[in-house]
C-alpha cells in the first residue's frame, strides 16, 4: 500500500513537470534572432520570422529558451507572444479547471453579473463609506521601506525609458 | 533679441486671442483648451479671487486641490463596484502598491490601493494617487512582481497627471465657453461639474501614447523597486490571450491599445536596456491567494 503511494507521487512528480513544459507554446510577434545562450552577444544559431510558432521551454532574465520546427535556442522574451495564436491557451484552460481556478471566474464573466461596464460607471454614485475604507488601508512611506525589506527587494536606480524613437537611430 | 521676439508673440495672443475664442469653440479642441490655458485662466483667477479666496485651481491644482478631485473619482468608481471585503488583500495591496510608488516622484503622495468586486479585467488609477485594480485581474496574476508592475501602470498615470489634464481641457473648454466662469458654490459641486457624471472619466480613453508612456514608467518603476521587470509584459501577455469578445476586457480593450501593440511598443523602448537587471524578485510565495 505505501509502495503504491509513493510510486504515485513519484511519477506525479515526474509527470507536472513535464505538462507544464509541453503547456507552454508561442509566436513571434516580430522577426527576431536565436541564440545559443541568453545574452546578446551569444552565437547566433537561427531566426524565427513574424508570426512563426514556438514552443517555450524555459525563461532566464530577458530571455526565453524556444524550440521552433527547425532550432532551439534564447529568443529575447517581448519578441514573443505566449499562447496560440487564435485565441486561448488550451492546456492551461485544462489546468486551470483541474487546479479549480477556473470556476467562479468564468461563470461569471460570461453571464455579466458584477460587470464593470460604461454604463455601470457612469450612474455609479459617491460612496463615501467604501473610500473612507480604503483609505484606511494606507501604508505609509516607512511602512512599506519594511515589507519590501522583508521580501528582500532592494531599490534599484534605473532611468525612465525613452519613449521610441520613430525613424530608428537616433 | 528672441525675448523680445517672445514678448510680441505672447503680447499678439493676448490681443488676439479673447476674440478668437468665441469662434475657435466649434473648431479644434485643442486651440481653445491652449488660448484658455495661456491667457483666460490667468484672468479669471484674478477674477475670482476678489470674491472668494477659495477658488479652485484648475491650471495648476495643489497637491490637496489634486487629492479632492481624485477622491470624488474613487468614491465614484467604488460606488459601482465595492472593495472586495478582505482585510488582508486590501493591505496587501496597499504594501506592493506604496512600496512601488515610493520610486516615483510622486512619494510625496498618500497613496490608496484597492481591489473591487468585479470579475472585469480592468484597472483604474485617478489623481492624487488612489489606484483601484479588480478581483477578475487580480485572478489573472501569478505573483507580486506581476501585481507591482499592474500598479506601476497606474501609478505612471498618476505621476504624469494624464487623467487629471482630461478633466482639465475639459474644464477650460468650459470655462472658455463661459459655462463655468463664475464660481458655482462649493469646491465638490465644482469638481462633480468638471468629472461629469459617476466615474464616467473611468470609462474614457487617454491618449494612445499616455497608455504607451504608462507601460514604460510602470516596467521601470517595478525595475526600481526590486522586482524582475518583465511582470508586466506577461500580463499583457495574459490579457491578450483573452478572446476579444469575452465581455469581461470590453471596457479595457475599447479604452486601451490592443496588448499585443503594447508589447511591441514595450519592446522597442527596451531593447537590451533591462539586461543588465538579473536578480529582481518575483515572490510567488508571498502572494496573496483570493479566499474566493
Amino acid at each position: 500500500m505505501k509502495k503504491y503511494k509513493i510510486l504515485l507521487l513519484l511519477s506525479a512528480a515526474l509527470f507536472l513537470p513535464l505538462v507544464s513544459l509541453a503547456a507552454e507554446t508561442g509566436s513571434a510577434l516580430k522577426a527576431d534572432v536565436i541564440r545559443a545562450e541568453p545574452y546578446a552577444d551569444a552565437k547566433k544559431t537561427g531566426a524565427v520570422a513574424r508570426g512563426e510558432k514556438l514552443q517555450i521551454i524555459g525563461k532566464k532574465n530577458a530571455w526565453l529558451n524556444v524550440k521552433t520546427a527547425k532550432v532551439s535556442g534564447w529568443v529575447r522574451l517581448l519578441s514573443v507572444k505566449r499562447g496560440t495564436a487564435g485565441g486561448g491557451n488550451q492546456v492551461k484552460g485544462v489546468l486551470d479547471v483541474a487546479s479549480g481556478r477556473a470556476g467562479t471566474g468564468k461563470v461569471v464573466a460570461t453571464t455579466g453579473v458584477r460587470g464593470l461596464s460604461e454604463e455601470d460607471l457612469k450612474n455609479a454614485k459617491f460612496n463615501e463609506a467604501e473610500v473612507k475604507k480604503m483609505e484606511s488601508y494606507t501604508q505609509t512611506s516607512k511602512q512599506a521601506q519594511q515589507f519590501a525589506k522583508n521580501g528582500g527587494l532592494k531599490a534599484v536606480k534605473f532611468d525612465y525609458l525613452p519613449a521610441e524613437q520613430k525613424g530608428g537611430e537616433k | 533679441m528672441m525675448r523680445a521676439i517672445y514678448f510680441f508673440l505672447i503680447l499678439m495672443l493676448a490681443i488676439v486671442v479673447p476674440q478668437a475664442q468665441a469662434i475657435n469653440l466649434g473648431e479644434t479642441l485643442k486651440d481653445v483648451v491652449k488660448s484658455t490655458a495661456t491667457n483666460s485662466t490667468e484672468t479669471s483667477n484674478t477674477a475670482v479671487k476678489s470674491e472668494s479666496k477659495k477658488a479652485f485651481n484648475w491650471k495648476n491644482p495643489s497637491r490637496e486641490e489634486e487629492i479632492q478631485i481624485g477622491r470624488e473619482i474613487a468614491g465614484n468608481l467604488l460606488g459601482a463596484s465595492a472593495l472586495v471585503k478582505d482585510d488582508a488583500l486590501q493591505k496587501y495591496v496597499n504594501q506592493v502598491g506604496r512600496w512601488v510608488a515610493n520610486q516615483s516622484e510622486r512619494a510625496d503622495l498618500p497613496w490608496h490601493f484597492g481591489v473591487i468586486e468585479s470579475e472585469d479585467i480592468n484597472a483604474f488609477a485617478a489623481p492624487g494617487g488612489y489606484v483601484v485594480i479588480t478581483k477578475g485581474l487580480y485572478r489573472k496574476l501569478e505573483n507580486e512582481a506581476q501585481l507591482a508592475a499592474v500598479l506601476s501602470h497606474e501609478i505612471a498615470h498618476v505621476v504624469r497627471s494624464h487623467h487629471l489634464k482630461i478633466l482639465q481641457k475639459s474644464q477650460l473648454l468650459d470655462m472658455g465657453a463661459g459655462l463655468l466662469g463664475k464660481q458655482v458654490g462649493k469646491d465638490n459641486q465644482v469638481i462633480r461639474k468638471v468629472i461629469g457624471s459617476g466615474a464616467e472619466i473611468c470609462a474614457r480613453s487617454l491618449d494612445k501614447s499616455a497608455e504607451f508612456e504608462a507601460d514604460r514608467m510602470g516596467v521601470v518603476l517595478t525595475t526600481r523597486a526590486g522586482y524582475e521587470p518583465y511582470g508586466l509584459p506577461e500580463v499583457l501577455q495574459t490579457i491578450g490571450q483573452t478572446g476579444k469578445d469575452e465581455s469581461s476586457v470590453a471596457l479595457l480593450f475599447k479604452t486601451h491599445p490592443h496588448p499585443d501593440d503594447r508589447l511591441v511598443k514595450l519592446d522597442e523602448a527596451i531593447g537590451n536596456r533591462l539586461d543588465k537587471i538579473k536578480d529582481g524578485k518575483i515572490l510567488g510565495n508571498r502572494f496573496y491567494k483570493l479566499k474566493n
